[in-house]
């Protein structure tokens, strides 16, 4: 009876020794939204004082401030932001998975040069081809253009490999084999076959494209000259280096919040897509 | 419901460049016996057979055959690098599988993880663009011919091996193809499911009338449910035969020992021909064959030679009481029931397996004690040992 207690008192300790921990983590994770969310809540000059944890009063100010900003046109850069980001988002995985699947199911010739030239290109760091880019871009007068920002993201040798390793450890060949035979032509086979089970993959490869183009800020920073064309990583750069005198800390904050709440969004909406397991059941074993 | 023709296939692999480099070096270590040319591995030659309409045609052998390999030339998953394939005197040989009008059951089962069992069945008839009443009659009937109605609304991943191999024989089945490919369909499952689901697909065949191949290393599930059996190795037809005559008469060493467990014994011997009799000398025990064997070594001038015989374990028999007969070893005895599996090592070191009724007695022999057996000559076969081939045909 002694042990019996003993053990038990033995696992709510270890038990609560491993809550303690997670809590810990989960605070220290949360912490820098909450400092983020009290400093959008205080005015420039609480900011620049004291500092202090509790939330301030000026939360619907700064939003005002921020909405009503006559320099920079907040809803409009957060909406180019999001034409942007979604579009590439989906049109990077889905050509990434479409590239993979190519050179997974297909033999060809050259097909190993063909993987390799692809890895060899995400060796290159993107400001090095981005020179001869912008270079174009003024050449033919296509700055300015919310396209020529997601054009060039579509080839992603990252989101390919990452593509390619999900399908080398899910897709049973026999699986295409077998819409084949079912009738099934082959572009079908990848749209209805296919895509449903690398959904888990492109869930998190949406993610971090869209967090990525939303965030961007070198490439834009050099092509978007127009005050209505900008997104908002631009507008923030742009609020920081202006005249001292008016700047505000507080609506600074403010539109940092904004700028993260639809990658909050786009995060919540598509994890539920991460299963695992969506496969299992489709072949033994 | 369509006859089958194949003529001279021949499937040809091309060497991986890595592999062409180290051809030379490789020969000595290479896995398989298949035939390797300049072009590459050949995984299928020679290989004819005319298969009738409603015929069930296994193709069974050891792994790395080319009995796959085969079936997925005729289901055109594979090309055909040399050869002609007709199903219904049509030439299929560059026409695309969904123009064949096959249907194919995996192995694997390759059920679409993220469609349930209707979907799934229903998805070759939604390709077709049938009127939406039409596919659904046709997907509960195929579902009630296989008993899985009940799961209709199910994800694969919530059924069970036997299940899903169901949903995958109903997904080929209901578009009611001309010929049904069947590829290794039991052998993910375990041993008590396969012999229901073999008896199952035999019911199944009374079902539905179509013309079925089916791809088998298990020679049991061959001999049950053949019209006619192709016994393959390295890449070549050994014997086409219905289960009968590939197993009372096996054209050649190789199909004598892979049909039939356990399997059968193979001595060395001596054919010996006086005037128009022949008799075997295993071990300086003479037995003479009967007359139809005699007969029809006769009509292929065989001569005295030296040779392989072959006899199954329940062919021999032991003399109890006799010096007689060729001596074997006890090494084990297992009894299975009805009769004692003796597996013995004969005189020249080679195991051997002797099937010993017990009749309801307690027979035992001991292990290390000597056991002399015999065979009678007409149900012995007889293969040359220059060629392997049964010298009666």
């Amino acid at each position: 009876m002694d042990d019996n207690k003993k053990a038990a008192a033995k696992l709510i300790l270890t038990r609560f020794m491993a809550y303690v921990f997670v809590f810990f983590f989960c605070a220290l994770c949360i912490f820098f939204f909450y400092l983020l969310f009290i400093s959008a809540s205080k005015t420039n000059f609480q900011l620049q004082g004291k500092f202090s944890f509790l939330p301030g009063s000026n939360f619907i100010t700064n939003f005002k401030n921020a909405i009503d900003d006559t320099m920079i046109n907040i809803p409009v850069g957060m909406m180019n932001s999001f034409i942007v980001a979604s579009i590439s988002a989906i049109l990077t995985t889905y050509f990434s998975a479409l590239t993979a699947y190519a050179t997974y199911v297909y033999d060809f010739k050259l097909k190993k040069y063909v993987t390799t030239f692809i890895i060899a290109v995400m060796m290159i760091p993107p400001q090095v081809s981005a020179a001869g880019f912008v270079q174009l871009a003024f050449k033919y007068n296509l700055t300015n253009k919310l396209w020529m920002l997601i054009v060039p993201s579509i080839a992603a040798p990252a989101v390919y490999f990452y593509m390619k390793q999900y399908l080398e450890a899910t897709l049973q060949i026999e699986m295409v084999e077998a819409a084949r035979i079912d009738g099934s032509s082959e572009f079908a086979i990848f749209n209805r076959i296919v895509l449903p089970i690398m959904k888990p993959a492109v869930a998190v490869q949406m993610i971090f494209s869209f967090v990525a183009s939303w965030n961007n800020f070198f490439m834009p920073g050099l092509l978007l000259t127009k005050a209505e064309k900008k997104t908002v990583p631009i507008m923030i750069s742009q609020l920081r280096s202006a005249d001292f005198a008016k700047f505000d800390l507080g609506k600074m904050y403010m539109l940092i919040l904004l700028a993260i709440l639809p990658v909050m969004v786009v995060y919540l909406f598509l994890s539920k897509f991460i299963i695992k397991g969506v496969t299992s059941g489709s072949v033994k074993g | 419901m369509a006859k089958v023709q194949l003529k001279n296939i021949k499937k040809v692999y091309p060497l991986r460049d890595d592999q062409k480099k180290n051809k030379k070096s490789d020969t000595s270590q290479k896995k398989s016996n298949l035939e390797i040319t300049k072009d590459g591995v050949v995984a299928v030659q020679e290989f004819s057979i005319d298969i009738k309409d409603k015929e069930f045609i296994v193709l069974v052998g050891p792994s790395g055959c080319g009995k796959s390999t085969t079936l997925r030339m005729i289901a055109g998953l594979e090309d055909i690098t040399d050869g002609e394939l007709y199903i219904d005197d049509v030439l299929v040989n560059s026409v695309e599988p969904k123009d064949r009008d096959i249907a194919m059951v995996f192995q694997s089962y390759a059920l679409y993880p993220h469609m349930s069992v209707y979907d799934n069945i229903a998805y070759s008839l939604k390709l077709k663009h049938l009127p939406k009443d039409e596919i659904d009659r046709k997907v509960k009937e195929a579902a009630e011919i296989l008993d899985i109605t009940d799961y209709l609304n199910r994800k694969p991943k919530n059924l069970s091996g036997g299940q899903r191999q169901r949903v995958a024989i109903g997904r080929a089945i209901v578009r009611n193809p001309k010929v049904l490919l069947m590829d290794e369909p039991l052998s993910n499952l375990d041993a008590k499911l396969r012999n229901q689901m073999r008896a199952e697909i035999i019911k199944l065949r009374k079902k539905i009338d179509t013309t079925f191949v089916y791809v088998t290393h298990d020679q049991i599930e061959a001999m049950t449910l053949g019209d006619r059996i192709v016994v393959m190795k390295d890449g070549y037809i050994q014997q086409i035969g219905t289960p009968q005559e590939v197993f009372n008469h096996p054209a050649n060493l190789f199909v004598a020992g892979f049909i039939g467990t356990p399997r059968m014994n193979i001595f060395e011997g001596q054919l010996i021909k006086e005037g128009n009799t022949y008799s075997v000398l295993v071990d300086g025990h003479k037995v003479e064959l009967s007359e139809d064997k005699a007969q029809r070594m006769l009509s292929h001038n065989v001569e005295s030679q030296d040779v392989y015989v072959g006899v199954r374990p329940e062919h021999l028999y032991s003399l109890l009481n006799s010096e007689d007969g060729i001596a074997c070893k006890v090494d084990v005895c297992e009894l299975m029931g009805s009769d004692i599996h003796v597996h013995a090592t004969e005189p020249t070191g080679k195991d051997t397996i002797v099937i010993v009724p017990t009749h309801g007695k307690d027979i035992t022999f001991e292990s290390g004690s000597i056991m002399h057996v015999t065979f009678s000559g007409n149900i012995v076969h007889v293969f040359s040992k220059e060629n392997r081939k049964n010298l009666e045909y």
